[in-house]
């Protein structure tokens, strides 16, 4: 009896063990690679140029350009506000990015964004609430595949004082 | 004295399963997470766009290569039906796919050196193209005509490959290649960047396949 019980829960030890996370990660179709994190809701003085930063998360094992990617080609992440949205953006700061080799040419390096990063954007609310829908372009791959160009929304609510 | 014993030995060998359970539990824990590098390796795409596209591509392998017809560079209307008798690489990509380039010389390489025995790649962009705007659409064929003319590509591009989205299992990254041997069938397909070696073993297949 002891030792069944012992060999159940040594089993249970060996095989049963498995947390969720093992698993390999399946999401819903055309998940997008960026996902806006926060805030939600910011207040600036009404009328003059305020840095807000806006944190982005890339999915893990993707990566994004940069806004200054080497190539030519490559499209870089920007953010923008559509007009007549009550805010103007004034300057967009983006951050640097890192470096990133392609396993199957190490010798080519690209900058791009990973994990978690931020873009500081310095807007100029009107006087009131402003429901902002501001936009990030971008293009996001992997280390052997890309996925088309994407635009996400941003939603933000600005209030101008 | 003796019940002393049997529990000591039970208790010994409880012990000792535990220490081996302990063992086997790691080292699948080690195993899982050499399979989940070897995953991300692959590509996280995979989980990004649901399910595995690769498996789109499979259904594919052994059926006849969808017909199609669409524009060159030029405006000239380039059909797949036109290839037939010969092996065909349909190369999907884009000018913003990093991967893409990379494998471009190998392309290039490739169809130069089997060309001769009755290959051909159509390089398909799927570059967004607006019809609507005449200058948007000149901008858009130009930065590809760019490409082309950088990468040196030999070989007939043709424009609008989203259109083949459907028939040709979604399309969802880039890039993707398909097969087709003489016959117009499908004998691989491959989405994402492989290495020139794989790609030219699918086109020894392609070109020994249906003749």
């Amino acid at each position: 009896m002891l030792v069944t019980g012992a060999l159940a829960l040594i089993s249970l030890a060996a095989t049963g063990q498995v947390p969720a996370s093992d698993k390999p990660a399946r999401t819903g179709s055309r998940v997008d690679a960026v996902q806006y994190l926060y805030p939600e809701q910011v207040t600036v003085p009404s009328g003059k140029a305020s840095p807000v930063a806006l944190h982005f998360r890339v999915k893990e094992g993707l990566h994004i350009n940069s806004n200054k990617p080497k190539d030519e080609f490559l499209i870089p992440t920007v953010f923008s506000i559509p007009e007549a949205s009550g805010v103007r953006l004034e300057r967009a700061d983006y951050p640097a990015g890192k470096e990133f080799e392609l396993p199957v040419e190490p010798g080519t390096k690209l900058i791009v964004y990973t994990g978690d990063f931020a873009i500081e954007a310095r807007l100029v609310a009107q006087p009131g609430d402003h429901m902002v829908e501001a936009k990030l372009r971008y293009q996001a791959c992997d280390a052997n595949v890309c996925l088309p160009p994407k635009t996400i929304t941003v939603p933000i609510d600005v209030v101008g004082k | 004295m003796k019940r002393n014993t049997l529990v000591l030995g039970v208790v010994l060998v409880i012990l000792a399963v535990f220490g081996w359970a302990g063992w086997a539990n790691w080292k699948y824990r080690q195993q899982a997470a050499e399979r989940r590098m070897a995953d991300a390796a692959k590509g996280e795409l995979v989980a990004a766009t649901g399910g595995d596209p690769q498996q789109a591509l499979t259904p594919l392998v052994g059926k006849p290569a969808p017909e199609f017809s669409l524009e060159d560079l030029s405006g000239k209307k380039v059909s797949l039906s036109s290839y037939k008798g010969k092996a065909v690489l349909i190369n999907f990509w884009a000018t913003w796919c990093g991967p893409c380039k990379l494998e471009t010389p190998w392309l290039v390489d490739l169809r130069n050196q089997y060309a001769s025995q009755g290959f051909e790649i159509l390089g398909v962009s799927t570059d967004d193209i607006d019809r609507d705007d005449s200058k948007a659409f000149d901008k858009e064929k130009k930065e590809i005509a760019g490409f082309v003319q950088q990468m040196h590509m030999p070989y007939p591009v043709l424009i609008e490959g989203d259109k083949l989205s459907k028939p040709y299992g979604g399309l969802d990254a880039m890039p993707t290649s398909f097969y087709v041997d003489r016959s117009g069938t499908i004998v691989a397909a491959q989405m994402g960047i492989s290495s020139k070696d794989e790609m030219e073993g699918n086109i020894r297949k392609a070109l020994k396949s249906g003749s």
